[in-house]
């Protein structure tokens, strides 16, 4: 007999989207509210000092416990299932996407528009940006536009990011400093950075994770928790297309099913694992899993990809000061009228490649104590390394694609996900000229300083994954609505990274979280 | 000053030696993978930089040795970005170590009729050469070292105060410092080459 759990929004996944919209319903509502997390709990904000000590010392995760042993796909998907989520790991860098990304195909032809528009979005950004605890510095308003200042002061350019910022002035290219959800001010009873440089793991509490918010609400005694309760299923209610309730097991009791019923459902597992239970708890009304009357579910999963390299410097950085704040610069976002398209950020950090200590000097002689010094000391007396890398943005296709695994399952039986990454005709065909323009663009930059080019690097990675589950007005080529409500189901909901239309060219986690809270003030009505 | 030291060290290494005669349960010297303490410091002399002088040398092959004993084989890494995969350290490399250890006193007795912590750092050094060639040109982690001078060169030199030192700046990286003072020039270390 299954153990039957009721509440009025049941939410799926317990990752930093699930937090947005669990703190907004149990704010603004009075709702109850559960929480089903797959993973367990990590490492305590006490017990991160220690992991982060061995994680220096010796590179293990600092996050014990992370992930489920089977639960796992292939193609670029997170590792971690845990409170928290991916987001336990992150670096916190937090820019908006542009004004641009959310209207491509009106203004440069390429791609698809997003059903809202970046004024839509922006009370929700700048709510992310308070709840997470954002640290920025306002930009040129024509290339970071914003209603309201960012929450807190920006971090500190260090002595290097100052000499970093004077060439990138000369260069005539704005730059600014790196939005970051790390406190620069006491925020909701978490510390101010004391500039730890190991942001992976953050032994003060100064950067933000989710774990934090869900900590609050259950001390609260405003949400229930069940970690550890893997949702196998949506069910929906009989001759309805309403969900009825979600099918999950606890990991020590994997034959003993436990029933989540609620009013509303919020599908908040992330880019991967949405789709995938979408997939998963196809029926006979629905035989190619739910929401997916239209078979969009899984298709679009986008990303972006990047070029970066190493620029030789001919001045002295020190390396180490605070290496974990960068510059940024979404010039390029904005870059008005194109004749052909190309949109990217520019990311700068110092760098210590090339730089370090090293056992043989470049005729092959083995160095020894003195001369490793001297050798290291010759190299980084006048030059130094900056790392420049841009993010722009891959043209999403509908070959791009989250299918169900048959011949990879878990403990129990389950097909996993399988992604299959496609970059379409449109991003390829522009591949030669957006590396062309980007190569050039760095080149210049370096030279701006004196400098050379030390080495390049194109990446096809998808980072900063999302789609699957597409936001749209209409329902033959999406999966859900602005709101992120399924177009077959009344009552479900999916958020986040799944609902984007295209991951533009930044970091695309602050976009959805507040992708996020656009959602939970529609399942606030009920 | 070298000789002095030298003879220090060789006297530090005797009473290591006397502290840990056997008793009932194996000490952490007895273990097969014991790192010989004179023969680690007498690597120690070959590949850390005699500017540390003999006190700031001991510190350093004393902090590899609480390294070394903490050192857990085959534990889970952080994820590589995106990649659905739990990946691992290495084994175990200190009965490696500790046998490379006991192989460069064979050789140097068989080289040069003596221990490997007797012979002066000249003839440690041509003992040293092959392996740290190999190795070369980057350190790498230190648990990944496949030979122990090189695990004990690359722990000094990923160490704070290696960067410090290189550049004659008290940067202090990796540790909490406070956001003030960020956008400063590091200070000098007093009396340092920069
Ligand atoms: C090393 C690293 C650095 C990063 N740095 C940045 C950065 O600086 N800036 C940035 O924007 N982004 C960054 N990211 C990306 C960022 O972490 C993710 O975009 C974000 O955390 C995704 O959040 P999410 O809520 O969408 O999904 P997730 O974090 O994946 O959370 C989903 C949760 O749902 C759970 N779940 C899944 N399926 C089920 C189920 N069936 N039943 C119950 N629970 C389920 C999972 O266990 C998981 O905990 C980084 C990521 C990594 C790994
Ligand atoms: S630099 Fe700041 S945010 Fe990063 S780990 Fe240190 S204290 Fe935490």
């Amino acid at each position: 007999m299954s153990q039957v759990i009721e509440s009025d929004v049941c939410i799926i996944g317990g990752g930093i989207s699930a937090a947005m919209v669990a703190e907004r319903l149990a704010e603004r509502t009075e709702a109850s509210i559960t929480v089903v997390e797959a993973g367990g709990r990590t490492a305590s904000l006490e017990e991160r000092t220690a992991t982060r000590a061995r994680m220096l010392a010796y590179g293990e995760n600092p996050y014990p416990n992370d992930h489920i042993p089977g639960q796992t796909g292939t193609g670029e998907m997170y590792q971690s299932m845990v409170l928290g989520g991916a987001a336990m790991h992150w670096g916190g860098a937090v820019p908006r996407y542009s004004p641009e990304d959310f209207r491509v195909r009106s203004l440069y032809g390429v791609g698809y528009d997003w059903p809202i528009t970046f004024d839509d979005l922006e009370p929700y950004y700048q709510e992310a940006e308070e709840r997470m605890g954002v640290a920025g510095e306002q930009g040129p308003p024509e290339y970071d536009p914003r209603s309201k200042p960012y929450p807190m002061p920006p971090l500190p350019l260090s002595w290097n990011l100052e000499r970093m910022r004077e060439w990138t002035d000369a260069a005539g290219i704005p730059f600014w400093t790196q939005p970051w959800a790390r406190n620069t001010e006491p925020w909701q009873g978490r510390n101010v950075c004391r500039r730890c440089d190991t942001c992976a793991v953050c032994p003060t509490g100064a950067k933000y994770t989710p774990d934090f918010a869900f900590d609050r609400l259950l001390a609260a005694g405003r949400m229930r928790l069940h970690g550890r309760t893997l949702i196998r299923s949506l069910d929906l209610a009989s001759g309805s297309d309403r969900v009825e309730s979600a099918t999950g097991f606890h990991q020590d009791a994997p034959d003993q099913p436990v029933e989540f019923r609620a009013r509303t459902f919020v599908l908040a597992a992330g880019h991967s694992w949405s789709s995938h239970l979408l997939l998963l708890s196809a029926n006979s009304r629905f035989p190619n899993g739910l929401a997916n009357s239209t078979d969009n579910v899984g298709r679009y999963m986008t990303g972006h990809w990047f070029a970066s390299g190493f620029i030789e410097l001919p001045m002295r950085l020190y390396p180490g000061i605070f290496p974990n704040n960068s510059l940024l610069s979404h010039r390029f976002a904005s870059p008005g009228p194109l004749d052909r398209y190309l949109r990217h950020d520019i990311r700068l950090w110092e760098s210590t490649v090339g730089r370090e200590a090293r056992l043989a000097a470049d005729d092959g002689r083995v160095l020894w104590g003195d001369e490793v010094m001297a050798d290291w000391r010759a190299r980084t007396r006048s030059t130094a390394t900056a790392r420049i890398r841009s993010y722009y943005d891959v043209i999403p296709t509908p070959e791009s694609r989250l299918t169900l695994d048959s011949g990879m399952r878990n403990r129990h039986g389950d097909p996993m996900p399988r992604i299959d990454y496609v970059a379409g005709r449109a991003t390829l065909d522009l591949e030669p000229h957006t590396h062309e323009t980007l190569l050039g663009r760095f080149d210049e930059l370096a030279r701006a300083a004196g400098g050379r080019m030390m080495s390049t690097r194109a990446s096809r990675l998808f980072e900063h994954p999302g789609g699957g589950c597409r936001m749209g007005d209409d329902p033959s080529t999406s999966v859900v609505d602005r709101w992120g409500r399924t177009h077959d189901h009344e009552n479900l909901f999916v958020v986040g990274a799944p609902t984007i239309v295209s991951s533009g060219c930044a970091n695309g986690t602050l976009t959805f979280c507040a992708l996020s809270l656009m959602a939970a003030e529609e399942i606030a009505k009920g | 000053m070298a000789e002095s030291r030298r003879t220090f060290l060789k006297q530090s290494a005797a009473t290591v030696a006397v502290v840990s005669l056997p008793g009932c349960a194996p000490t952490a010297a007895e273990r097969p993978d014991a790192l010989v303490p004179a023969t680690l410091r007498a690597v120690g002399e070959a590949v850390l930089p005699e500017e540390l002088g003999a006190d700031g040398r001991e510190r350093s092959v004393a902090a590899f040795e609480r390294w070394s004993e903490g050192l857990e084989p085959v534990a889970e890494m952080a994820h590589p970005y995106l990649v659905p995969e739990t990946v691992f350290t290495g084994p175990d490399p200190r009965p490696g170590w500790a046998a490379q250890l006991s192989g460069l006193d064979i050789e140097s007795g068989k080289r040069f009729g003596t221990s490997f912590a007797e012979v002066g750092v000249p003839e440690r050094r041509r003992i040293l050469e092959p392996h740290v060639r190999r190795a070369g040109p980057d350190f790498g982690r230190p648990e990944n070292a496949a030979h122990i001078a090189v695990a004990l060169a690359a722990h000094f030199f990923a160490s704070p105060i290696a960067t410090d030192l290189c550049y004659g700046r008290a940067i202090a990286k990796q540790q909490c410092r406070g956001l003030a003072g960020a956008g400063d020039e590091p200070a000098p270390l007093p009396g340092a080459a920069s």
